[in-house]
């Protein structure tokens, strides 16, 4: 462990690496796991993230620790849970002393053969994301030192993903803005369209395309897009609307 | 900038927002002030030819901007089109002529220096912030500065609006028939069936006629969709 230091600053670098391009959070959030098992006095690690208010599991450094991790979420207890719950650092140096907080967990873990178990908040003010937890054989506290990497581990995989999420939320409504303005302006068109063909007012040959829209069970966008396109008659939208309907 | 005074301008449209106060005049407002110039406007580009006015805040800036739609050239377009800003210190003496149709009119509108900065977020180009002084000068690097981040403050500002609105519908902030041109886009639709056209084309020739008769798009337009106006071929 004398090269932690440089071992530390690497996972850093690598991590901001990731976060640049090509943003894949299960690959980020898997290599940090490995790296924990490496940098830090634990045996296993994983991370969890919460999906509509439910924790997920997404990375981890090994298939028992997959095991408890999923077991946690389908009883809904555990340390990670709490962590993700509290949005605070859980510790617990020996899971056999913890049947009381998490009776069916500490049995499970035991089982696993694990002897204490932490984990620290995905939180970025006050906003929790998830957890990292960490796994180890024996018991005995985790230093205060690693407590402090693995927190700050965690918080640079927040700040990406959550930095991720705003720009794909951004393309969606910038997307969406587009296609509003897009439709304002064929649904004036199509209005232009219908009333240089009939001599209806702008206002008659609006009312005109909505009642055919509503008349065919189509959206006004659609049909204004058929008028400008000419795939749909001005005669057709017109007539249709003196026959049926109001 | 005084990174304070930006923060309160943040937190001051979000409150606005929440308290569904907000409106493009208010964002434009704290733009003049923010950046102390005497006019600004914001444009929305739409799809790949269109393009749509947010408002402006004086006469002024809604005559640079409709120019802009005339003639297809300006600062806005430029800034959009390389996404860097455009900075004119003396538009009626320029170093390189770059808009000769638009300067004329505008600096005799009053537009002594004109700058435009791209709008946008988070990679995606929604349209462009433009500010004028009626006096010559570069802008101050404070004030280049302080205009990079409230192009930033304007699209995070008009992404927000849309966010709120509901779905399929255009942001009631955004959906201004005037500042959209609305009339514009009827007479295209006219003029396409009246003369054979497509609509592209049509637009092209509401654009032509106005320039050729020194007259405001919006009111030929107007001519054109009431019949007082015909356009041929």
């Amino acid at each position: 462990m004398a090269d932690r230091e440089t071992l530390l600053s690497e996972t850093f670098v690598e991590i901001a690496d990731t976060l640049v391009d090509e943003f894949d959070v299960v690959d980020v959030l898997t290599t940090l796991a490995s790296r924990c098992v490496a940098l830090f006095d634990v045996d296993e690690a994983g991370l969890m993230l919460a999906a509509a208010g439910r924790l997920q599991v997404v990375a981890s450094s090994s298939h028992t620790m997959r095991s408890l991790e999923l077991f946690e979420v389908r009883h809904d207890e555990g340390p990670c849970v709490d962590c993700y719950r509290d949005g605070l650092r859980v510790e617990c140096d020996d899971v056999g002393k913890a049947q009381e907080r998490w009776p069916t967990f500490a049995v499970e873990a035991m089982k696993a053969g694990i002897g204490s178990v932490f984990a620290v908040p995905m939180r970025l003010r006050d906003q929790t994301i998830g957890s990292l937890n960490l796994l180890r054989s024996g018991t005995g506290g985790l230093t205060e030192s690693d407590f402090a990497a693995a927190q700050a581990m965690a918080d640079v995989a927040t700040i990406g993903i959550l930095q991720h999420r705003l720009v794909v939320e951004h393309k969606v409504i910038a997307g969406q803005l587009q296609s509003a303005l897009q439709s304002r302006i064929v649904i004036e068109q199509a209005k232009g369209i219908v009333g240089a063909t009939t001599g209806l007012t702008m206002e008659e040959s609006f009312l005109a395309m909505r009642r055919f829209a509503r008349n065919h069970n189509l959206k006004l966008m659609e049909v204004a897009t058929g008028l400008v396109t000419r795939t749909l008659a001005t005669q057709h939208v017109v007539g249709s609307s003196r026959h049926i309907g109001p | 900038m005084r990174v304070s005074a930006l923060a309160d301008i943040r937190r001051d449209l979000d409150r606005e927002r929440d308290a569904a106060g907000s409106s493009a005049a208010l964002l434009i407002a704290a733009c003049v002030a923010a950046l102390d110039v005497t006019g600004a406007g914001i444009m929305v580009m739409i799809g790949r030819g269109h393009r749509g006015s947010v408002g402006g805040s004086d006469d002024v800036i809604r005559l640079i901007e409709e120019l802009q739609f005339t003639l297809g050239v300006g600062p806005c377009i430029d800034t959009c089109r390389t996404g860097l800003p455009v900075l004119e210190p003396d538009l009626a003496h320029p170093v390189t002529d770059r808009w000769p149709e638009l300067a004329p009119s505008a600096v005799e509108a009053g537009v002594a220096a004109i700058f435009a900065f791209p709008v946008v977020v988070g990679g995606i180009g929604l349209g462009a912030l433009d500010l004028y002084q009626s006096e010559i000068g570069d802008l101050r690097p404070e004030q280049y500065a302080d205009a990079i981040e409230m192009a930033d403050v304007v699209g995070r500002e008009i992404l927000a609006w849309q966010a709120d609105a509901p779905a399929g519908t255009l942001a009631s902030e955004l959906d201004q028939p005037e500042s959209l041109r609305l009339v514009v886009h009827q007479a295209s639709g006219m003029l396409s069936v009246s003369l054979g056209i497509s609509i592209e084309d049509a637009l092209m020739r509401v654009r032509a006629y106005a320039y050729a008769e020194h007259r405001s798009i919006d009111d030929v337009a107007a001519d054109v969709v009431t019949g007082v106006l015909v356009i041929e071929r």
